[in-house]
């Protein structure tokens, strides 16, 4: 008695606000440490803000061309230097103040500070030499050298234009709870690990061309966090969000086995989730050993075994979607008996006692480093049983968090390490090949690669050359065996059926929002 | 006091676990970590349990884990009744200033909840299921500490000690001589007791994720991967939940059993 | 539980005053445990960000300088402490925001959890008192009192996932709706909780009911033809509400614990999701944090416990 009573009165003090058909709930994967796009690096981050923000130019999702956005029309001088963009006018900042091109200035150099530490729009900006104001609505972006991926970087949130008057009041620090874009939706509140809140912003009348509505079609926007990936199917069934991303592939089947739900399955350019051989750490620092390795993993197995029927099997060291991919050096397939070849042949013999193998008493012991997000520790444990089958002592370890495996990766005591990458231009390989990359986790130091790559991406803008570099270095990548490639990332998004427009950007992760319609 | 049908069920259960963790080689044809089924497969020829979500024989990974889950708490609860135990006689034996530095520190230590004591160390020391074994050993160390001086400190006023005492044997031989074999019936209960907690404490580190390598089978560290599964494939979380549930509960009703054999209680 | 009362000449506000005291000291020891357990294992706070390449080897001597950390570790220990009084726990080395203020975003969450779990729990463990102790020889009585005792054996993962399941199999059923949502948001983490902690709140009130009942004034009133109904019922309950109800104090820290394991469970955001996060970032300068809040609140619900049962026994009173 006492406890329907009681019952009663939770559930009335718990139960959620009544939603008034134009409110909308949307699930987030994972909780960033930050979320200022000109700071902070996350993926999850542009899932809202991209929304928030506007930029200087778009990517049209479905041609890959660059379309107007804040910036009306703009001019590349023939050597490739100076980009020169012509505004619009008329649009303002969530905070009334005007958009213009001390704005934009004030965006690029709030991104260039040293003192902010951007972790992902400087480098997007590549070898920007400084920002030129030429007059109220003229600014000019002059470079040390020719980057063909510019346009790219500008189309994204990272590089979305923010209101110069909240960077100033809030400072780095504070004012990613604080957020002031020109985009369709407004930024209302965050609280880390718990919401987001988005508003639509009544005045938007800038929408580019790449959206199919002109103005936001719902009132308020909700964000949560659902980091448990077993939680996410639940809270779709039970009502309390309306859109879930990275939903586990039985979940996706059984969920769509139902009207109720449609999937969106929706591949991620970039680099496919990989892993990355220690060239300078034995035993993989033996090209023999690697390539075994490589021979010794039955991928399509894993990937259908994790993934279930959605995601490709990776082929090279960029997705089969994304910009610069060829189909020309497909990695080998599995092949069990070439791979034992291969490790004898290296000297590593396999006891016939223990089934261990050695070399000169050394036992082939492999560490895997691999990050906890998303199904990898899965397929690292799956890695890990094929190489014991090959004979190898493994071990694993698990790297909560980006942070953490970055730091794992400092140390440098790993043979093999997981990872995936997401972009549109090919020239994301540049930090994870160069000798002097950030991401360099091969720790391979070879010159012909660096000029390669700078080919590619400084020296020209024509489309057609660039891809023969990238092309020549898949190839490069696979001889050297330098990673052990798994799959091209396929997004599950999981929608209630009455939600209507759901689109992404060029870069897959990101909603249009301002396309989003509630159906009955 | 008469065994009851429960508590000679608690014992055949715990025997059980540790007869098949212990000869986990011989009964399971697979390894914990190849995978050789279908995966989710709630059945299969030969593989009686199924195959989790990377088709590994499940039969395989719940014995080798209760070797892990059953034997970690072997350790952990022994570190705290030694560490405890330790401390607690040298406080009963020595008095003084002694019995107040272990009384105040076990009584600080014991305002921060036992789990919480044992996460703070897993934080310092970092991931890993030798640092959960600690962690929890040490989290269950304060409050050994504090009972096991109390029982020493009955002990001793008992007549015999007194007699001891009065007949000019040294304090510490008092203390080897006399406390520790008569404490034995009390630190036998209190050992049931603390295995219990440091088995509660190690499944439910492990289940929020603190064990580190993933591909190492433990109950608690399944139990949380049965939960990705739990509408697609019950039995992955069905069968560690139920081998955790039923220690537990075997655990206990051999420790209620034994508190009511103890003389004088 | 500590007894309260060893000198009865002390007056009952004295008595109060050298519990809050003595609270006071652990809480103080507890912190510094936290202190010395994360120095001495040598982990450096900074030295991650390097790892990492999140700063520069110069903005780390900064920071260390900024820290303190460069300080011999008594001053260092010493400002810990200050800091600490003025309410400051120092900085998360992954977010660069003040820990007081993360703790603070994430507690709203805990807490309706909490005191929701908190409500189930006395409601459950006094249903479950009741009938354990009204008749304990009987069936209805035994099956409360194993009830009881399993709710304190059973780890919250374990009746979280079970709760989970069958609230899953309905939810699939039944469809979505507006009660299954809040359902799944709160009131379902808050009853799992709330069992978890009943246990301790039923045996407090069958320990108290049976020996009243075996009271002198209870048989009286059974002689003197008062039927063993409701109103013998309450006559016998009263005396045992007392330790019941400063057993709430308690509860509330055991709470506190158990919603570490609750969130993780049900994916909840709150403190305890940040505390394991924490953990596994290597954030600890949050899960210090946590730890020193949580010392606070354990030590402090002892001593409300304690003074609440003074004030609520009219014995315990008298002696005083």
């Amino acid at each position: 008695m006492a406890l329907v009573a009681l019952a009663a009165l939770l559930l009335s003090a718990c139960s959620p606000a009544p939603s008034g058909g134009t409110s909308l709930a949307y699930g987030l994967t994972l909780a960033p440490t930050g979320i200022d796009p000109h700071l902070n690096a996350s993926s999850e981050l542009g899932i809202p803000l991209s929304s928030v923000y506007d930029t200087l130019v778009f990517q049209d999702p479905e041609t890959g061309q660059f379309v107007p956005g804040l910036a009306e029309k703009w001019s590349i001088t023939p050597e490739g230097r100076t980009y020169t963009f012509t505004l619009r006018h008329g649009v303002r900042f969530h905070d009334g103040t005007l958009f213009n091109a001390a704005a934009v200035a004030a965006n690029i150099n709030y991104i260039l500070d040293p003192d902010n530490h951007s972790q992902k729009a400087i480098f997007m900006l590549g070898p920007l030499d400084s920002v030129e104001v030429i007059d109220d609505y003229t600014v000019a972006l002059h470079l040390k050298a020719p980057f063909a991926p510019l346009l790219d970087s500008l189309s994204q949130v990272y590089l979305g234009m923010a209101s110069p008057a909240a960077l100033t009041k809030w400072g780095p620090s504070d004012y990613q709870f604080h957020q002031v874009g020109t985009g369709p939706y407004r930024f209302v509140e965050y609280i880390p690990n718990d919401h987001l809140t988005l508003a639509a912003n009544p005045d938007y009348a800038w929408a580019p061309s790449v959206y199919r509505q002109s103005r936001p079609g719902i009132a308020t926007i909700t964000f949560r966090f659902y980091v448990d990936s077993a939680t996410r199917a639940l809270a779709l069934e039970n009502g309390q969000v309306d859109i879930v991303g990275e939903i586990p592939p039985q979940d996706a089947q059984r969920l769509t086995k139902t009207d109720r739900f449609r999937l969106y399955p929706i591949p991620i350019p970039g680099q496919p989730l990989e892993y990355f051989f220690n060239t300078r750490l034995a035993p993989t620092d033996d090209v023999k050993v690697r390539q075994a390795l490589i021979l010794g993993v039955n991928r399509t197995s894993i990937v259908r075994t994790v993934f279930g029927p959605y995601s490709p099997v990776a082929q090279g060291p960029l997705a089969a979607n994304s910009l610069g991919f060829t189909s020309e050096f497909a990695f080998p397939d599995y092949d069990l008996a070439a791979a034992e070849q291969l490790l004898d042949a290296a000297g590593w013999v396999k006891e016939p006692a223990t089934g261990e193998r050695r070399r000169n008493g050394t036992a082939l012991s492999l560490h895997i480093v691999a990050p906890d997000y998303g199904s990898n520790p899965e397929v690292a444990q799956l890695i890990e049983a094929a190489w014991k089958s090959l004979g190898a002592q493994v071990s694993l370890e698990i790297a909560p968090g980006f942070g953490q495996l970055k730091s794992l990766q400092q140390k440098g005591a790993y043979n093999a390490i997981g990872l995936n990458f997401f972009g549109t231009d090919p020239d994301q390989l540049r930090p994870f090949f160069a000798g002097q990359g950030i991401y360099n986790w091969t720790g391979l130091q070879d010159p012909a690669i660096d000029d390669l790559l700078n080919q590619a991406s400084q020296s020209t803008l024509d489309p057609a050359a660039r891809m023969k570099s990238y092309a020549t270095l898949a190839q490069m990548v696979r001889e050297d065996a330098l990673l052990l490639p798994i799959r091209d990332y396929v997004d599950l998004v999981v929608a209630n059926s009455r939600v209507q427009g759901l689109r992404f950007s060029a870069q897959g992760w990101f909603p249009f929002l301002i396309d989003l319609r509630l159906g009955p | 006091m008469k065994a009851g049908v429960g508590v000679w069920l608690a014992g055949g259960w715990l025997c059980l676990a540790v007869g098949a963790s212990l000869f986990a080689p011989l009964i399971s044809v697979h390894g914990p970590q190849l995978p050789v089924g279908p995966a989710l497969s709630p059945s299969a020829p030969g593989l009686p349990l199924g195959a989790d979500a990377l088709g590994r024989d499940f039969l395989a990974r719940l014995l080798y884990g209760g070797r892990l889950s059953l034997w970690a708490c072997v350790l952990a609860s022994a570190l705290s009744l030694i560490g405890g135990g330790l401390a607690g006689l040298a406080a009963a034996a020595v008095g003084g200033v002694i019995e107040r530095l272990v009384l105040w520190s076990a009584n600080s230590a014991l305002a921060i909840p036992g789990l919480l004591l044992a996460m703070l160390l897993v934080a310092a020391m970092g991931p890993g299921l030798p640092t959960v074994v600690l962690a929890v050993g040490l989290g269950g160390t304060p409050g050994m500490a504090r009972i096991t001086r109390s029982i020493f400190l009955q002990l001793r006023q008992s007549s015999y000690v007194s007699a001891a005492e009065a007949l000019g044997g040294g304090r510490r031989w008092i203390a080897v001589r006399h406390l520790l074999p008569n404490a034995r019936p009390h630190l036998l209960s209190l050992a049931t007791t603390n295995y219990a907690w440091a088995f509660m404490g190690i499944t439910t580190l492990t289940f929020l994720g603190l064990a580190g390598d993933p591909s190492i089978p433990e109950w608690g560290a399944m139990l949380n991967d049965g939960r990705s599964h739990l509408f697609d494939a019950p039995h992955l979380a069905l069968w560690p939940g139920l081998a955790i549930g039923l220690t537990i509960l075997a655990v206990h009703t051999l420790g209620t059993w034994q508190a009511r054999l103890r003389p004088g209680d | 539980m500590v007894p309260v009362l060893d000198r009865p000449a002390l007056g009952a506000l004295a008595a109060i005053g050298r519990r809050a005291l003595e609270g006071a000291v652990t809480a103080w020891a507890a912190v510094s445990l936290t202190f010395v357990a994360l120095r001495l294992t040598g982990t450096d706070p900074v030295s991650n960000l390097l790892s990492q390449g999140l700063a520069s080897p110069q903005q780390v001597e900064a920071l260390r300088h900024r820290l303190g950390l460069d300080l011999p570790l008594l001053i260092q220990y010493l400002q810990f402490l200050a800091r600490l009084l003025r309410g400051d726990l120092g900085i998360s080395i992954y977010t660069n925001r003040p820990v007081l203020g993360v703790i603070a975003e994430q507690l709203p969450q805990t807490a309706a959890l909490a005191s929701c779990g908190l409500l189930i729990s006395l409601a459950i463990g006094l249903g479950l008192g009741v009938a354990a102790g009204w008749d304990e020889r009987g069936l209805g009585g035994r099956l409360a009192g194993g009830l009881a005792g399993l709710a304190t054996a059973m780890p919250v993962a374990l009746t979280g996932i079970l709760a989970i399941w069958l609230v899953g199999l309905v939810g699939q059923r039944a469809g979505a709706s507006e009660w299954m949502a809040a359902l799944q948001r709160l009131l379902l983490p808050a009853l799992v909780l709330g069992f978890a902690s009943s246990g301790a709140v039923a045996r407090v009130v069958q320990a108290g009911l049976r020996e009243s009942l075996k009271a002198p004034y209870i048989l009286a009133a059974i002689s003197r033809g008062l039927s063993p109904g409701p109103r013998l019922l309450w006559h016998a309950l009263r005396p045992a509400l007392p330790p019941a109800i400063s057993l709430i104090a308690l509860e509330a820290a055991f709470l506190f614990g158990g919603t570490v394991v609750t969130e993780t469970v049900f994916s909840r955001p709150g403190l305890g999701r940040l505390l394991i996060s924490s953990i596994l970032q290597g954030d600890y300068p949050i899960a210090q944090g946590l730890v020193i809040l949580a010392a606070v609140v354990y030590t402090a619900s002892y001593v409300v416990a304690d003074v609440l049962s003074l004030v609520l026994d009219p014995r315990l009173r008298r002696t005083a």
